[in-house]
């Protein structure tokens, strides 16, 4: 994937980058100075390479090696996925492309399969549990961080993917592209404070909100956007209602 | 709270889905209805076919202890399914040809496919064939209440007929009138 703005290495690559660097860096020191900066990290580079090829094995396999190698590139301001070539450089060397693209594909499946159910939103932890099992054994460990940063790279794809942080540590994988308003990030919170359920009593009371804000959250995250689900049968509520998002509750398969 | 699949006294596994209170809402957003809709379709089908059970009333969601509690009832959650929904669950499945109202002309009542006409016509070929019935002449009542145990015990009149014109298309059965009812003659199959 071709990636604009890359940063460190990457962004030297490319021709119109390093005039506009160049020309910015020209005026503050000199020619000299620039040539023994761009061998330095062309030294650099070549390190980076070796260090690389040697760890392909252990970046695909091992998910502590890759978060650790990831954390060193970031560090060092090196994009592992950025560059003119599909997928970086990088992915001549390490085939961290395919592996990447390959976590991708599995993580729209899960998405798309569970869409109908809960609405194009889905708990981090239910995510990375239906793609390892996708993955089998032989695929490999990856973890919660494995998923946010191969979301990211399913950004420019325009169909809104995007991990949305809903308080107390937990995330949320969105699928569609619709926006989350406040109010139902609200509504998403105290569900997963309550195993899935919210009513308007529930909002009324600890939110401080009027009836009539509960009942427009909650009707339209049930009505407009199938977010979730209606229950008429409940004990707790004076008029019986209550609603379930999908993805706040913990699904056994 | 987790939602797990649950193995009911008759030995059926009950998906998670059950065990999730709005499962047993109608629900008013149209996708999340036909996500809903199905899964009670194919509950409905697996559990009859689980426990030989042909026909379905929409009243046997309301009535307690009858044949169908295991699904339509869920205690631990105290959730059942009402019946107006039960009856629109029904009418889909008779779009989708896995029903049939029966009586016609009425939708409170119906007959499960839980195997279709199709599927029926093999099944009662096969048993004809491998109990060497071939080229006899049966009575439907000696086909529905066989004195030995066999896949189409119990199956309704209505649901053997049509297995048997099936067959007759394709030359492997033919009806035949007996003194009291109704009698079935069974050809080999190919004609080869």
């Amino acid at each position: 994937m071709h990636r604009l703005g890359g940063v460190g290495i990457a962004a030297f690559e490319r021709q119109q980058q390093s005039q506009r660097s160049f020309a910015s860096l020209s005026s503050e020191i000199s020619q000299a100075q620039v040539d023994l900066l761009h061998a330095q990290l062309d030294q650099f580079r070549t390190a980076l390479v070796r260090f690389a090829s040697t760890h392909r094995d252990s970046i695909r396999r091992d998910p502590h090696f890759r978060h650790a190698f990831q954390q060193m590139c970031a560090k060092i301001g090196v994009d592992p996925l950025a560059g003119p070539r599909k997928g970086g450089w990088w992915a001549e060397i390490l085939n961290l492309g395919d592996w990447q693209y390959e976590l991708g594909v599995q993580i729209v499946d899960v998405c798309v399969s569970t869409r109908e159910r809960n609405g194009g939103l889905i708990e981090m932890g239910e995510l990375v549990r239906m793609v390892s099992k996708l993955r089998g054994v032989s695929g490999g460990a990856i973890t919660e961080d494995d998923v946010v940063r191969s979301i990211k790279t399913l950004k420019p794809l325009g169909a809104g993917y995007e991990v949305l942080d809903v308080g107390g540590g937990r995330k949320m994988v969105r699928s569609v592209p619709k926006q989350l308003d406040e109010d139902q990030a609200v509504v998403l919170s105290i569900a997963h404070q309550e195993g899935g359920r919210v009513s308007e009593e529930i909002l009324v009371s600890r939110r401080n909100w009027s009836h009539e804000r509960a009942r427009a959250a909650l009707e339209n995250m049930l009505l407009r956007d199938g977010l979730c689900w209606l229950d008429e049968q409940d004990e707790t509520s004076p008029d019986g209602i209550a609603y379930w998002v999908p993805s706040a509750m913990h699904w056994d398969e | 709270m987790t939602l797990s699949p649950y193995k009911t006294p008759s030995g059926y596994l009950l998906p998670s889905i059950h065990a999730a209170p709005p499962f047993f809402t109608k629900q008013p957003n149209p996708i999340t209805q036909a996500t809903q809709t199905e899964h009670w379709s194919r509950l409905i089908l697996t559990y009859a076919r689980h426990r030989r059970l042909f026909s379905l009333r929409v009243e046997d969601a309301d009535v307690a202890g009858g044949e169908w509690d295991e699904i339509f009832r869920n205690e631990r959650i105290n959730r059942r399914l009402l019946s107006p929904h039960l009856e629109y669950i029904l009418s889909q499945m008779v779009i989708k040809n896995q029903a049939v109202y029966d009586p016609p002309k009425q939708t409170k009542s119906v007959l499960l496919f839980w195997r279709t006409p199709e599927e029926w016509a093999e099944v009662l070929h096969e048993w004809a064939s491998t109990t060497g019935q071939l080229n006899t002449i049966l009575t439907f009542y000696e086909i529905i209440e066989p004195s030995v145990p066999s896949p189409l015990a119990g199956i309704p009149i209505s649901i053997l007929r049509k297995a048997i014109n099936i067959l007759g298309k394709t030359g492997r059965a033919q009806i035949i009138a007996v003194a009291d009812g109704e009698g079935v003659r069974f050809l080999p199959s190919g004609g080869k």
